[in-house]
């Protein structure tokens, strides 16, 4: 019972609804039957009173006449109530009537209860003349109470019960659930997913949510533990993994402190600097004590890393016990105070395949002479060498086999390469043993000679060279015949570094090329002058096509045959913020050398093309013709790149003519055929511009389908009546005409060449005579004057 | 002056009016044989309702009533026990039925009460103080 009370709270509050309803219902009652005793007591006397009050005046008068018949005959009536037991009707000291119940003893009646009144005379009414008595019924009375008390005790027990019955209904209600989820969670195994299920008819009340509640937080309560557990596994994971990895790695792993005294490492550590085991080692190691052939620089990157406190890293070599020697990269790392960690690892393979690859970059494969970083480093040397002794010096030469990309691009590179083979076996065979032999690029050698300073000297070993390399070679049993550029730069004369000498040395050499070959130049100083010029304009030309400073002039061309304005050359003229209007002949070949021409190409087919739009839309009947070099053909100015500029200004590609000069004969014929097909396919004409002054080769002709002839105008300018530059200019119209070709003559600066070229039947003319080249915006004035010149008659 | 010429007037209305004064006063009078000189107002009220039917003396005492409607009656009771005749009559209903006692002997007429009382010596009746002469003895007035 007991047990009971302290753990169950569902008894625990029935139980005091009961005793506390039960004591209340107790309470209750007893007032209520003291009350209603009260009451009824009251309530039995007032109606004795009433019934008294009813006989009062009839007993007055009995009494004052001592009528004894008369009171007689009221007790008897008072009798006639029930609750009335006895009457006794006293007059004076005559008792004048007496009346009692029948069936009851005068004992029942007990004294106290006695009902007395007092009778006064009718006629006087301060007179008492007798008085009346009425003993109460008692038993009845009580009777009656103990009734009523009966009643409501009943009334009273039933509602308790129903009060009870509702409070313990409630109670169980509530807290029945309640001790079933408790019972529930107290055995409750939220590990194994165990949750409390909703009691039923309780989805959605407070228990339910409640329920709800305390499953959520199992829920999160398991999702933690989980998680916990997890982190925790994979925290043991972790450290197993590292101390795996730092069990079984290839690179050694130590921790130092300052002084250099190991306190840990792992096993790749003694396998790399062959230290026992960690277990069998009695007191400190020191890293520092272990046989590195340079044990200071370890010192000093100890230090390092502790001063800057960053990781810091170097190349180490240790004696193994074998005698050999093993380079270790070695990395520390500061990790705390005073301490560092360490990586090391083997790269004594990595080192050595290093100095093999050092030995290579300085090293041509194929010939097995120095490249020309091994030159380089040659002439650093040197320099550093003579700059010290303030003495003596050296000469380098550059050796280029002249057209040697003929023999690669005919025979085959194999042929090419058994060529350079064979020069490097004469070049050394040139020169001194200790001189040096270098070979910079595809067909370029440099040629060291130790205290070589006068020109003659050189010289003599460079007519040497000359002569070796013009002997034949022998490819495949054919001879070949090669000869060879030699340029000579003098240290310290042409030169007192490195990069300069080899400049100018470079710069001999072009010469030497550009003077045709097979022969040797020594390095002039107008020729670093002229190549500094050079390198300027350079830059000015990039600044001009940045900043659009070129300018289109057109020179007019006029059709003789039918006497008018056929079209104009475009020309282009230079605006330098400088040097004023610079000609083509002062930009174009630097322009073709660094091959800004094709950015300056483009700039001309655009402007001619906007030329060529306005026209057309004016209706105008008139051709324009661009210069292209060779330099441009095939690349620079691709067939794409026309049709585009065409296109976009929507100009009839038969009006552009593309002025090309012989030298495309020399170039990659192929590319060239193929370029010039791709444009007669657009619809544009090419010019044969110049003609006469190169190879003017009539099979280079027929191969090379042009449309039109320019001829050259020193022809033009010499032609007198009987001279023979007129024959050739009549010859070249007769040949142009049986070939289908229109023929343009330049240079026209006289009336008599006009008249001349017109009996010819030269279609078209060009020159002075007509016109100078104007700027394009003066273009409508000059053919206006052209117009006037040739409506006149004399013309 | 004036005073003594209308004197002989007023006394004359003074004697009126003291003679209708007269006429509304009952007295109770007996035989003038009768013994007795004066009964208390008590002793009048136990003869007239039936209490005692004697004098003090021992002589039975013979009442009678004035006639049932005259005014001398009520006037008589009213003033004894200030009560009004129905009242007298229920007192005497009640008494009746047991025949105990009865009420005092009803008059016919005032002339009959007269005779009653000078006939009887143990008579006691009232009648108007006017009506009094030899052969009756007031043995009780009420006093205003």
């Amino acid at each position: 019972m007991r047990a009971l009370w302290k753990h169950n709270l569902l008894f625990r509050s029935i139980a005091m609804v009961v005793v506390i309803s039960s004591l209340l219902g107790l309470l209750t009652m007893s007032i209520t039957a003291a009350v209603t005793h009260k009451r009824a007591y009251e309530t039995a006397t007032t109606r004795l009173h009433q019934l008294l009050d009813t006989v009062e005046s009839t007993v007055q008068v009995a009494c004052f006449v001592g009528d004894q018949t008369l009171a007689d005959e009221v007790a008897q009536g008072l009798l006639s109530n029930s609750e009335v037991m006895e009457v006794t009707i006293i007059a004076g000291k005559q008792r004048l009537a007496h009346r009692q119940r029948a069936g009851t003893s005068e004992a029942i009646t007990k004294p106290a209860s006695i009902l007395r009144r007092d009778i006064y005379s009718p006629f006087n009414t301060k007179q008492v003349i007798g008085s009346i008595q009425l003993a109460p019924h008692l038993e009845l009375i009580e009777r009656g109470i103990q009734d009523e008390i009966r009643f409501v005790a009943l009334q009273l027990g039933w509602q308790f019960i129903v009060l009870v019955l509702v409070m313990t209904g409630t109670l169980l209600l509530i807290l029945r659930p309640i001790k079933a989820m408790s019972d529930r969670l107290h055995h409750m195994d939220a590990k194994a997913g165990e949750r409390l299920s909703t009691p039923k008819g309780h989805a959605h009340t407070e228990i339910g949510r409640l329920v709800d509640d305390v499953n959520a937080l199992a829920g999160r309560l398991m999702e933690s533990l989980e998680e916990e557990r997890a982190l925790s596994l994979q925290r043991e994971m972790d450290e197993k993994k590292y101390h795996a990895i730092f069990e079984n790695a290839e690179s050694g792993i130590f921790i130092i402190d300052s002084e250099g005294r190991l306190s840990s490492w792992n096993p790749a550590f003694e396998r790399l600097l062959e230290v026992p085991s960690s277990k069998a080692i009695e007191g400190a190691l020191h890293l520092g004590a272990l046989p590195w052939n340079n044990a200071l620089r370890l010192t000093e990157l100890i230090q390092e890393v502790l001063r800057d406190n960053i990781p810091k890293t170097k190349d180490l070599s240790l004696h193994l016990q074998d005698g050999t020697r093993r380079w270790l990269n070695l990395v520390l790392s500061p990790i705390g105070v005073n301490l560092l960690q360490g990586v090391v690892h083997d790269v004594t393979e990595l080192k050595e395949a290093e100095a093999t690859a050092k030995l290579l970059a300085v090293t041509d494969p194929l010939t097995g002479l120095a490249n020309r970083h091994g030159l380089e480093a040659k002439l650093h040397s040197l320099v550093k060498e003579y700059t010290l002794i303030q003495s003596g010096g050296y000469t380098l030469m550059l050796v280029d086999l002249d057209e040697f990309k003929r023999i690669n691009e005919g025979l085959g590179r194999p042929a090419g390469d058994e060529v350079l083979k064979v020069t490097t076996t004469r070049l050394s065979n040139c020169v001194k043993d200790n001189d040096t032999v270098a070979r910079l690029s595809a067909d370029t050698f440099g040629i060291i000679l130790h205290n070589v300073t006068l020109g003659e000297d050189a010289d003599k070993v460079a007519s040497r060279i000359l002569q070796a390399l013009r002997q034949s070679h022998f490819i495949d049993g054919s001879p070949i015949r090669l000869h060879a550029s030699i340029s000579i730069a003098i240290f310290p004369h042409d030169g007192v570094d490195v990069p300069t000498l080899l400049r100018h040395a470079e710069l001999a050499l072009d010469n030497a090329k550009a003077s045709g070959g097979d022969t040797a130049v020594f390095f002039d100083p107008d020729l670093a002058e002229v190549a500094e010029q050079r390198r300027h304009l350079e830059n000015d030309l990039r600044l001009a096509l940045r900043n659009g400073d070129f300018r289109l002039y057109l020179q007019p061309i006029v059709d003789l045959s039918y006497n008018r304005l056929a079209g104009a050359e475009a020309l282009i003229r230079w605006q330098h913020p400088i040097r004023g209007l610079v000609p083509p002949d002062a930009f174009i070949p630097i322009a073709e050398q660094t091959g800004l021409i094709n950015d300056i190409g483009l700039w001309v087919l655009d402007a001619a093309c906007a030329q060529l739009a306005v026209w057309e839309q004016d209706n105008r009947d008139l051709h324009l013709s661009i210069n292209v070099s060779v330099r441009q053909i095939p690349d620079g100015l691709p067939p794409s790149a026309l049709s585009e500029a065409l296109q976009r200004y929507g100009v009839s590609p038969v009006r552009l003519a593309l002025e090309i000069t012989e030298g495309v004969f020399l170039s990659d014929i192929e590319k060239a055929l193929g370029w010039l097909k791709a444009v007669h396919e657009i619809g544009c004409r090419v010019y044969l511009d110049d003609f006469g002054t190169g190879y003017s080769s009539l099979s280079y002709l027929k191969r090379f389908p042009v449309d039109t002839l320019k001829v050259d105008k020193s022809f033009v300018q010499d032609m007198q009546i009987h001279s023979s530059e007129r024959t050739l200019v009549e010859a070249v119209v007769a040949m142009g005409r049986s070939l289908g070709l229109d023929v343009v003559a330049e240079g026209v600066e006289a009336a008599h060449q006009a008249q001349l070229l017109r009996e010819m039947n030269c279609r078209y003319a060009q020159g002075y005579h007509y016109s100078r080249p104007v700027p394009i915006e003066n273009f409508d004035i000059a053919a206006e004057r052209v117009a006037a010149l040739l409506a006149t008659p004399a013309q | 002056m004036i005073i003594h010429r209308q004197l002989p007037a007023l006394l004359a209305l003074l004697a009126l009016l003291a003679t209708f004064h007269a006429v509304a006063e009952p007295v109770v009078v007996v035989n003038a044989s009768n013994g007795i000189e004066r009964l208390s107002r008590d002793e009048v009220i136990n003869i007239f309702l039936g209490r005692y039917r004697q004098f003090p003396s021992g002589l039975a005492a013979l009442p009678i009533d004035q006639p049932a409607d005259h005014p001398l009656k009520a006037q008589f009771y009213q003033k004894l026990v200030n009560k009004d005749l129905a009242e007298i009559n229920a007192y005497w209903a009640r008494l009746i039925f047991s025949g105990r006692t009865s009420p005092p002997r009803q008059a016919t007429s005032e002339m009959e009460v007269v005779e009653w009382l000078v006939r009887n010596r143990g008579a006691i009746g009232y009648v108007d103080h006017s009506k009094v002469d030899a052969r009756l003895k007031i043995v009780m007035e009420f006093t205003p």
